[in-house]
């Protein structure tokens, strides 16, 4: 009896490790929420004026997802230094608004080499007019938007600027239309059609896709584009939309849970497509 | 609703003109290839000229890269479309831009209008 107990305990544990396929959905899901808040996504200035509240006191969203910090680049239209905070009025052509830097005196001198400046004067070479690279996270006081800024600095190459507003659109389209390369029947191998922001998510699981065999690719293809639930689609289901013997889904669906790109929801025969 | 300031080409200034129904404030990129007292030259890589109406205090280079804010405005004796300068910015050599760049962000905002401008 003792000895069982403890038999099963030390499984347990090495489950809990990750060595059983079915545990790996478990950790991944708490993983996902921990990602999307530390992300850094680059946006409009309009965009934060548009971004929706659900609740107050929620995450600010962004075409639907949660958005913890945010960088845009723009023009400084106003500086007003005050002992806390100085505060910007950053303005990219797409709107205006104002961004409040707080001033921490004590640790104005240490290894903070954006502004390791003299505390006091936090216009770190910031301009009237120039332009400057942002990046904070949305707050709201009262019914005014502003943006707690991590790191106000100025921007001296001008491709920075336009490639930010490019990389904004195809963040954009990444969370309204999908991932690049969606649209396009088989494009499974559509890698380098992977731009900006998204290439974080996108490359990693097309890289991942292209050294597997070509069922694997089928079965990935149809998880993405068939219509399912949350969890997912059977082997059986994906064999026969595949006209394929099952025990050839089975080979290469274990190939797909091996590199963790889909895994096992309802039973380890009923797969989705891990999304982070 | 703030100010909106979108980026074009010489080719869209006739969309912003101040007969049409949107605003006339644009934004555009561009080298000052000349300078006549009030009036100057601003070339947009291959997309052609717009003359550019300036304010006394107008403090432009030749050979500069600048970005400029202006509104749209008839040139006298119907030359077509020029833009009277709000403000500019400079970004130095023109070498160290890829007005390609320039030129796809332009496409892109006016192609995917509600992140930028509506």
């Amino acid at each position: 009896m003792d000895g069982s107990y403890n038999n099963y305990n030390s499984f347990g544990g090495g489950g809990g490790g990750g060595f059983m396929p079915g545990e790996t959905n478990s950790p991944a899901g708490g993983k996902t929420f921990d990602r999307d808040n530390k992300t850094l996504r680059p946006v409009t200035v309009k965009q934060v004026l548009d971004a929706s509240q659900p609740f107050p006191e929620a995450p600010f969203q962004v075409d639907g997802a949660d958005v913890a910090n945010v960088l845009f680049m723009g023009q400084v239209r106003n500086i007003s230094s005050q002992s806390t905070n100085v505060t910007y009025k950053i303005d990219d052509g797409t709107g205006e608004i104002e961004v409040k830097k707080w001033v921490d005196s004590t640790t104005a001198d240490n290894m903070d080499t954006d502004d390791g400046k003299a505390p006091g004067d936090g216009k770190t070479e910031l301009e009237l007019n120039g332009y400057a690279r942002v990046f904070g996270s949305i707050k709201s006081f009262g019914n005014k938007r502003y943006i707690g800024a991590h790191s106000v600095r100025p921007l001296s190459n001008i491709n920075e600027l336009h490639t930010h507003l490019l990389e904004a659109t195809a963040v954009h389209l990444f969370f309204t239309r999908g991932p690049p390369g969606g649209a396009a029947p088989g494009g499974n191998a559509g890698g380098d059609a992977v731009m900006g922001g998204a290439d974080d998510y996108g490359s990693g699981q097309n890289k991942a896709l292209a050294s597997m065999s070509l069922v694997a690719k089928k079965i990935y293809n149809l998880l993405k584009t068939e219509p399912q639930d949350d969890t997912g689609l059977h082997m059986q289901v994906i064999a026969s939309k595949l006209n394929m013997p099952a025990t050839e889904v089975a080979r290469a669906g274990e190939e797909l849970l091996g590199a963790g790109v889909i895994f096992s929801t309802m039973d380890e025969q009923t797969w989705a497509i891990l999304e982070y | 609703m703030s100010l909106q300031t979108p980026r074009i080409l010489p080719s869209h200034l006739h969309a912003f003109h101040p007969s049409g129904s949107s605003s006339n404030t644009v934004r555009i990129l561009g080298t000052v290839t000349a300078l006549h007292g009030s009036t100057g030259t601003l070339t947009c890589g291959n997309n052609g000229d717009v003359t550019l109406i300036l304010k006394s205090d107008a403090r432009l280079q030749v050979g500069k890269l600048v970005e400029v804010v202006g509104k749209v405005a008839d040139l006298e004796g119907g030359q077509g479309y020029g833009l009277r300068v709000l403000g500019s910015t400079e970004w130095g050599d023109p070498a160290d831009c890829d007005y390609k760049i320039y030129e796809n962000v332009v496409n892109a905002t006016h192609k995917f209008k509600t992140i930028f401008y509506e």
